[in-house]
């Protein structure tokens, strides 16, 4: 069998003014590989140059759009070649998350599928992102003892009220029609009219948003949005989940669930007690300072803390999550901090400092210009 | 002339050449660059915030993410930005409703837990941050919530006693009570003590009796008082057995749990503002209202079941001012939130002018960017590190006061009455600056530096007029200086011990190394402040040997007074700039530090006259000093952004001036 190249695991599609990329590790669930990422900023970037690009579509092959980055090849690149090589992925991911923030030409990724963690940071900061009846969304990070990265503290922290922070800390799971709800997908069209949607996309010579937009509007339909979605729960998530700090959100929806017990309720506090404690803190911590900075300010801190979090200086949880979840899948990880309580602020302080080392330096935004007020916006 | 020479050439070639279609040609359009991808950033935003923010960074993120995250802070899109400001074309009834629905929601939020009932200096910090940042939304909620818990809370936590606290420290924080203070009347505002309303003690029912005696003796400015107060502190002369025992303070309730204003209480507006609208500002007059005997506040004096007065201190001088001292709390925090207004004014300003452009040099060429006009950072470069140097006072000033002692309080009188007027000057002027260098956009109240300038207005008369005050801080000098003298002993405290030591000289060629290093600039200060000391003394003592009172001679030496009371408040801001400035490691956080706080001691050597009109500085001092400015102008022209940035005000909190303006201003955001 030939060696997977990266050619193969993002598929390039040429028709007229419009580039359709699809993400092309089905088996893998489309999980983002380095190879992956490398080949997707290699591409953006000639897209940005070339202008007979106007838009470029982002989708996938196989039931995922993508279920995240490649943590398990992360962690076998750092038990290999030491954290370094771990943080080289992120680096490279962050920038095309960056890029594709500041893309000066519209991007519609068709989420027909799950789409969690590194799938949302190539598709959450474009222009267009399309739901449909088939799409799963969510930053499980914190179960891994990660915590939501790809600009996440950019593009959570700026849902409706304090939705962001419930999504971020459970790692809670959401349908099309959630999405579309609170403001992650732009549109959702059924599953069944992508075909025609793409079709009719290709047509399009302009990279004027709001002729795309159009076009997407005539695909789309509004979708019912289920009785027990967390989305009609934002009364409660807004007040507790708006507290400032983790133990007091805690406790909250605890008084909460004595107040008014319900199956959400009990069923946040779960998700939120199963968490690590110190990655629920640097969570809380990157959401609350990402909701007041620029995509760039967040991706840089965000990359510091992950090259913390690959260090383990303040602690290993995350090594500790991936055996757990992805290697052992005994499910049973042993956290360390174990408790919230044991945790300081100055832990949570040195996930945000710049790395001691030598040859560690931030993360370098690549120099943007010409950018569409959409962009600038996020700046 | 050059300008008009290129008029002519360009008219004149326009006439003469058919062919000059180059000049005639359109341009291509404006378009917003930001000023983030042209700018570097030399030293590290987040370090410098936590230096000007001193305290509780992580609390004041929390409350901006709270507001921003609400519909009642009225979240507004303009082109692709949102931005949280206050509604302003809301009627003065509806901005007040709408400032007590946001109190509600913090409330529920949790943000006033432990106001009142925390004990300790980290709380006191934390509370005081909470506050800033109110303020830098809307002017209105923070005052409203300032009324209600340092001077209603304040008062019944410092004047008041066990009970007074088991009553209604709790209930406060929860606003299951609305209080308000007053202390203003009509016919008195900073003098307290001639204050007109009096309470008498009756007997036979154990009550107080409070009464408006005539239209003077009208409380004014209660904020709180037209609409939502249900209780006040009364300030009152205390009459026992027909003796007048001075200005004490009580608790009268002024309307019922349901709103309505209580028997024998009338209440009017005080009707639109030139700012703070959200506040509702009344009048009270007390028709023989009576309250419980336990109303009194009782921490200084007492009224026994059977009438007697009773108190620890005798003389009424050292009572009343033992009764005020505990309002600082008050000057404290204006000093500071004058610091954080002027902050937004600078951040909205400077950020405009590195993405607007006015003029060519030369025809065909880009426009120049407003702020790289040498003009421009001079009209707002050297009030930005004003507003450093005070960012760093205030601090200062807040630290003192949560760790005071009884020891420290007549410092924090001096230094709070110094700051408070010298920050609130100062934000008016810096508002005024950045409006104008806005132009026209300025004047557009979304983007908030004209509209800050009616609302922070107040703060130079509020809480001790500023002119009141700066006559204190003199006053205080004045007596530090007699005591040292007559006791003959070296000054000690206020900052006066470099007056033991031999008088600085200045030199008579001032090289630019000279000009900026502290000990040049610290020499120079204390110059000008202890002449300018022994000149007040001297020139009051000849009033007085001319047989004036102490009283008058003051009056006359208000020149000197005035010069004095400035000079006090520069040595000590510079003072403490310079030390906080050593507690930075080398690097280039220090460095531009040390540029601000050159800038800043410049600036204050040319602004005053004083330095040239007493010979501190001589001519060819003062021109030398005139030539570093400007040069010290061009050393922080690259570091504006940053230094704004490194304010940590959220985008949301500034305006639309300050981002992508011409998308903000475009068709398509009209019906947004």
């Amino acid at each position: 069998m030939a060696p997977v190249t990266s050619q193969d695991q993002v598929l390039e599609e040429e028709v007229s003014y419009v580039r359709i990329l699809s993400l092309n590790r089905p088996k893998q669930l489309n999980a983002l590989s380095f190879q992956m990422v490398t080949r997707l900023l290699e591409l953006f970037l000639r897209y940005e140059h070339n202008s007979n690009v106007k838009l470029v579509i982002v989708k996938s092959i196989g039931r995922a759009f993508s279920a995240g980055g490649d943590v398990l090849g992360v962690v076998r690149a750092v038990k290999q070649g030491g954290w370094r090589l771990g943080a080289k992925f992120f680096y490279d991911e962050f920038i095309l998350n960056y890029l594709m923030a500041t893309y000066t030409k519209p991007q519609i990724s068709i989420l027909n599928g799950i789409v969690m963690g590194g799938g949302c940071g190539v598709s959450m900061h474009g222009r267009f992102r399309v739901a449909t009846e088939n799409s799963v969304f969510a930053m499980p990070e914190t179960a891994l003892s990660l915590f939501p990265d790809v600009g996440a503290s950019y593009f959570l922290s700026r849902l409706p009220g304090f939705f962001g922070e419930y999504l971020a800390l459970t790692g809670a799971r959401l349908d099309g029609a959630e999405m579309l709800a609170c403001g992650l997908a732009t549109h959702f069209v059924p599953s069944s009219r992508l075909s025609l949607l793409e079709e009719t996309l290709c047509k399009v010579d302009s990279s004027d948003p709001t002729i795309v937009s159009t076009i997407i509007d005539k695909f789309s339909q509004q979708p019912y949005l289920k009785d027990h979605s967390a989305y009609h729960r934002k009364d409660v998530i807004d007040k507790c989940f708006s507290h400032r700090t983790v133990e007091e959100i805690l406790s909250s929806l605890e008084r909460e669930n004595i107040d008014r017990p319900d199956a959400w309720i009990s069923a946040t506090i779960e998700l939120l007690k199963k968490a690590s404690p110190i990655s629920l803190k640097i969570t809380l911590r990157s959401m609350r300072e990402g909701r007041l900075q620029g995509v760039g300010q967040c991706l840089i801190r965000e990359y510091r803390m992950v090259c913390h979090v690959l260090r383990g200086e303040v602690s290993k949880d995350f090594f500790e999550g991936s055996r757990a979840i992805l290697i052992d899948k005994d499910k049973n990880p042993k956290w360390e901090p174990s408790k919230l309580e044991l945790i300081s602020d100055n832990m949570v302080d040195q996930y945000l400092s710049k790395v001691s080392d030598e040859e560690w330096e931030d993360l370098k935004l690549p120099a943007r210009s010409n950018l569409p007020s959409f962009a600038i916006a996020k700046l | 002339m050059d300008r008009a020479l290129e008029r002519t050439k360009i008219l004149s070639n326009h006439l003469v050449q058919s062919s000059s279609r180059q000049i005639l040609s359109t341009n291509a359009c404006l378009s917003y660059s930001p000023p983030e991808l042209a700018e570097a950033f030399d030293f590290d935003v987040k370090e410098m915030r936590q230096l000007l923010d001193g305290h509780n960074v992580q609390d004041r993120d929390w409350l901006f993410n709270l507001i921003m995250q609400s519909r009642l802070f009225n979240p507004t899109k303009r082109g692709e930005k949102v931005f949280v400001t206050p509604d302003f074309n809301l009627t003065k009834e509806m901005q007040r409703e709408i400032t007590m629905k946001r109190i509600d929601y913090l409330l529920d939020r949790g943000v006033f837990q432990g106001w009142l009932t925390a004990k300790g200096s980290q709380a006191e910090l934390k509370k005081i941050a909470l506050q800033e940042v109110s303020a830098i939304f809307d002017h209105s909620l923070s005052i409203k919530i300032g009324v209600h818990f340092f001077l209603w809370g304040s008062a019944i936590l410092f004047f008041g006693t066990k009970r007074h606290h088991d009553k209604w420290l709790g209930d406060t924080e929860n606003y299951v009570v609305k209080g308000c203070f007053a202390m203003t009347e009509l016919g008195h505002g900073s003098n307290v003590r001639g204050i007109e309303t009096v309470t008498r003690y009756d007997s036979s029912t154990g009550e107080f009796v409070i009464n408006t005696p005539c239209e003077s003796a009208q409380k004014y400015w209660i904020g709180g008082a037209a609409n939502h107060a249900t209780h006040t502190i009364v300030f009152s002369q205390l009459e026992i057995d027909g003796k007048n025992q001075g200005v004490h303070a009580f608790i009268c309730q002024i309307r019922d749990a349901d709103g309505n204003i209580c028997p024998n209480i009338r209440i009017a507006d005080c009707g639109h503002k030139i700012g703070l609208n959200g506040v509702d500002n009344g009048r009270i007059w007390f028709d023989n209202v009576r309250i419980p005997r336990e109303n009194l506040l009782n921490s200084v004096a007492d009224v026994s079941p059977d009438g007697q007065y009773l108190s620890s201190i005798k003389d009424p001088d050292q009572r009343f001012a033992a009764f005020l001292a505990p309002l600082t709390s008050g000057r404290v925090i204006i000093a500071s939130s004058a610091v954080y207004s002027a902050k937004v004014g600078l951040a909205i300003a400077i950020r405009y002018s590195l993405s607007r452009r006015a003029f060519s040099v030369k025809p065909n060429e880009p426009e120049v960017m407003l702020l790289d006009y040498p003009s421009h950072q001079r009209r707002l470069l050297p009030l930005l590190a004003k507003t450093y140097a005070m960012s760093s006072a205030a601090n200062y000033l807040k630290m003192i006061y949560v760790n005071r002692t009884p020891q420290s309080i007549k410092t924090i009188h001096v230094v709070s009455s110094a700051f408070k007027a010298i920050h609130t000057w100062h934000n008016m002027r810096t508002l005024q600056e950045c409006r104008e260098a806005c132009g026209g956009q300025g004047l557009k109240t979304e983007n908030h530096i004209g509209h800050f300038k009616g609302e922070f207005d107040v703060q130079s008369t509020f809480e001790g007029d500023n002119n009141v005050l700066m006559q204190q801080v003199s006053k205080a000098l004045h007596s530090e200086y007699i005591a040292a003298q007559r006791k003959n002993k070296p000054f000690q405290g206020f900052g006066l011990e470099h007056m033991n030591k031999p008088c600085p000289v200045i030199p008579s060629q001032l090289t630019s190394s000279t000009l900026r290093s502290s000990q040049f600039q610290m020499d120079a200060f204390c110059l000008r402040e202890r002449d300018l000391l022994s000149r007040f003394v001297a020139e009051v003592s000849q009033f007085q040997a001319k047989g004036q009172t102490k009283e008058i001679a003051f009056m006359q030496s208000y020149q000197l007074a005035e010069d004095l009371g400035r000079a006090f408040s520069d040595r000590t801001i510079l003072q403490i700039f310079i030390e906080a400035e050593a507690t930075v490691s080398t690097g280039s956080l220090k460095n531009v530090i040390g540029l601000l706080r050159s800038m800043y001691a410049l600036i204050c050597l040319e602004e005053d006259a004083a330095f040239l009109r007493y010979g501190y500085l001589s001519m060819d001092n003062a021109a030398a000093v005139r030539k570093e400015v400007m040069k010290l102008c061009s050393e922080l022209r690259p570091h504006a952004l940053a230094l704004v940035s490194s304010f940590g005000i959220p985008d949301a909190f500034l305006s639309p001036i300050a981002f992508d303006w011409i998308d903000a201003n475009s068709w398509s955001s009209v019906h947004q």
